[in-house]
């Protein structure tokens, strides 16, 4: 019935400007996915091609083709995963902490958090490689997965959302007996579950389309991930001689993206919403 | 996560002795994985995968371990010196071997040449020269490639601008004006087709080679460039000239200026050796604007000297401990390159070694005998000049604002001299 009233509104007006906003919006995946199924030498100048046949699925065999690929998508998942789970428990602790436990410095130490909001990662990142070189770290899941834990927006998006559960609830459960992981673990973990779903898709998405630490980071081939292998894949002037082939590596890459985003994006619009964090 | 240690940690076993590769030119193993004929193989991608191949199955003691850089794949190759992890062998330009050089993180490669029995007598003019610096030779070259005049001869010879069947290419700046006017008169189509947009290579490569022919001295010194000169001043007034009046393609990136040349849109397309390949394959299929209408010469002598500026792959070997039979197997993969350099060069680029240029089958190749002049006449920038890489950047991107007129040409070119010294200045 909602859903009715909601629609209710929408004028033939709004619904040809949402159409068309729509539509917008579509044409260059559109465009991308039919330059995808062309062949590549008929793409050479004459990317219009692609609004006609015949089609090819010849790019994609190309993709699978390279033995690594199976491999990049393995890596960039295990690091993605690791990262999403990484950042959720240690978000998830580190925001309880300072939202809801009194211990000494626990505002400086928070402000201390958010000033890594401030430094972007191009000015450690000198640093960070020498560190992974001396640990050994570098071509391997740790190495990649590691520097994703370091998460502030997520300890301030999990410090903010905690402190908007009432007290109340901590100070009956500890009447009822229960210890503080006890109240964490079974009562504010589940009161976060939107909170958690939105952190998890933006880390999952961060740490998918990373590029820069991974490409320098995972310099043995079997390490890459699968944005950093399909960049290595393209061959010089990709943009013209190749293009099918560089469309298609762009709609194989998005589609665990585009997987992530269907399941979760009621979490995703809530977050752009702003309704996440109360 | 144990799990994923685990996949990372593979040790080799094979009794063989392993090199470690790296290159970039792209991945192709779905269609030259197997493949070791490389007289079959197309493309900068294609013959250097069966290249390697080839190289691993007639020494099957060695094992050439490849990886697959993103280009220019240097972000990665520092990494990989800084983690004192660096490859065996990697594919470089030769205008950016000096950076690694000169801290001592490439070998100077004299040893492995002698092992191979390679003369650097054997090398071009171009080649010995993009690959010596501080007296020894820092690398194996593999090819020279640079700029030429690829030629749409449908449109030259409806501008009346052929001559036995050959374009008419001017010999001043007065006489390129002069056809180029024709030519859009005539044609309706611009002569020029130009990459002035997002592509600072073709603005910088413009510019290093009519300076060079007016006998401009580019950098004085190793921490010094001049551009905002009498001589760099009439150059890009001259390239202003042609977009001012129109006689060039406006607002067009490299994928435009390509599309534009293979689809008969202007006359000339400056561009590299690389792409003599793709518009080959255009000039030889029935029905396409270039169909049996493509001609490529090196750029023409407009002023001066007839010189051209020219950089080039080549191989160089990283700074690390190795073991004697990884020395030998160095040794053995240059001596393989070098005798297979005519392959390499039927992508479009021209020979490192004289002797291919001899050749009868680079000869006969398209085009080869038109282009081979370059091998002569390319010039590459000072070899103790660091940073190559990014001053082209940095040039090619002010000199393309002083061409279109973003920029006044002295203004241009003062910025380009005062960011280039400023950037050297950090050099060691």
């Amino acid at each position: 019935m909602a859903a009715d009233l909601r629609r209710g509104r929408l004028t033939p007006l709004g619904w040809a400007g949402l159409l068309i906003g729509a539509a917008i919006m579509l044409a260059p995946l559109v465009w991308t996915l039919l330059l995808s199924l062309k062949n590549n030498g008929e793409l050479v100048g004459h990317s219009e091609a692609a609004l006609h046949g015949p089609y090819t699925l010849q790019n994609y065999a190309a993709i699978f083709g390279n033995s690594l690929t199976l491999r990049w998508l393995l890596n960039s998942t295990i690091v993605a995963l690791g990262q999403t789970a990484g950042v959720l428990i240690l978000a998830s602790l580190a925001g309880y902490g300072f939202a809801r436990l009194d211990f000494p410095f626990r505002r400086t130490l928070y402000i201390f958090v958010l000033v890594g909001l401030a430094v972007p990662s191009q000015a450690v990142i000198l640093v960070q490689h020498q560190l992974f070189a001396w640990l050994h770290l570098h071509n391997s899941y740790p190495g990649l997965i590691l520097p994703g834990l370091i998460a502030p927006f997520g300890v301030f998006f999990m410090t903010t959302y905690m402190r908007g559960i009432p007290l109340e609830l901590d100070e009956a459960a500890m009447l009822d007996g229960a210890s503080r992981w006890t109240i964490f673990w079974k009562i504010i973990v589940p009161l976060t579950i939107p909170a958690q779903s939105t952190l998890a898709v933006f880390t999952f998405l961060g740490a998918w389309n990373d590029y820069w630490w991974p490409l320098i980071s995972a310099t043995r081939s079997d390490m890459y991930t699968l944005t950093v292998g399909l960049a290595a894949a393209q061959m010089n002037y990709a943009q013209t001689s190749g293009l099918g082939y560089l469309m298609a590596q762009a709609v194989f890459a998005s589609i665990p993206i585009f997987i992530v985003y269907i399941i979760f994006q009621k979490q995703i619009v809530r977050a752009m919403a702003g309704t996440a964090v109360r | 996560m144990l799990f994923a240690m685990l996949l990372g940690s593979c040790a080799k076993g094979d009794g063989k002795t392993h090199i470690y590769l790296q290159r970039f030119f792209g991945e192709c193993g779905a269609e030259y994985g197997g493949s070791t004929d490389v007289a079959k193989a197309e493309g900068e991608c294609g013959i250097i995968t069966t290249m390697i191949n080839r190289f691993n199955a007639e020494n099957p003691d060695v094992q050439i371990d490849v990886n697959v850089v993103a280009w220019p794949g240097y972000p990665q190759l520092t990494a990989q010196v800084a983690a004192r992890d660096p490859p065996d062998l990697v594919t470089m330009h030769e205008g950016v071997i000096s950076d690694y050089a000169a801290k001592g993180l490439v070998e100077p490669v004299e040893g492995y040449l002698r092992a191979a029995g390679i003369s650097p007598d054997g090398f071009t003019e171009a080649a010995r020269q993009g690959v010596s610096m501080y007296g020894q030779i820092y690398a194996l070259p593999w090819d020279t490639h640079g700029g030429l005049f690829h030629v749409n001869t449908a449109l030259f010879a409806k501008a009346g601008l052929m001559r036995g069947g050959k374009p008419v290419l001017p010999n001043t700046t007065e006489e390129l004006v002069a056809q180029a006017r024709q030519f859009e008169q005539r044609t309706g189509k611009p002569y020029l087709i130009q990459s002035n947009v997002g592509d600072p290579a073709f603005a910088a490569r413009n510019l290093y080679t009519y300076m060079m022919a007016n006998g401009a001295v580019l950098f004085p010194d190793a921490h010094h460039i001049k551009l905002n000169t009498p001589i760099g001043i009439q150059v890009a007034t001259f390239f202003r000239r042609i977009n001012a009046e129109k006689l060039g393609s406006q607002n067009m990136d490299t994928p435009g200026a390509i599309a534009a040349f293979v689809s008969g849109e202007g006359g000339i397309y400056p561009t590299g050796t690389w792409m003599i390949g793709s518009f080959e394959q255009e000039a030889t299929t029935p029905g396409r604007p270039l169909y049996k209408n493509y001609a490529v010469y090196p750029y023409p002598r407009l002023w001066g000297e007839h010189v051209e500026f020219v950089s080039g792959h080549s191989w160089v070997v990283p700074t690390r401990k190795r073991t004697p039979q990884q020395r030998d197997a160095i040794a053995r993969f240059f001596k393989f390159m070098a005798a297979h350099n005519y392959d390499w060069v039927r992508t479009g680029h021209l020979p490192a070694f004289k002797a291919v240029l001899d050749d009868p089958r680079f000869k006969a190749l398209p085009h080869r005998a038109d282009i081979a002049p370059l091998a002569s006449i390319g010039r590459p920038l000072p070899s103790n000049v660091q940073r190559q890489n990014a001053i082209e950047g940095i040039v090619g991107e002010e000199a393309a604002a002083a061409f279109t007129g973003q920029k006044s040409i002295p203004q241009a070119l003062a910025q380009a001299e005062h960011r280039v010294n400023d950037l050297l200045g950090q050099v060691d």
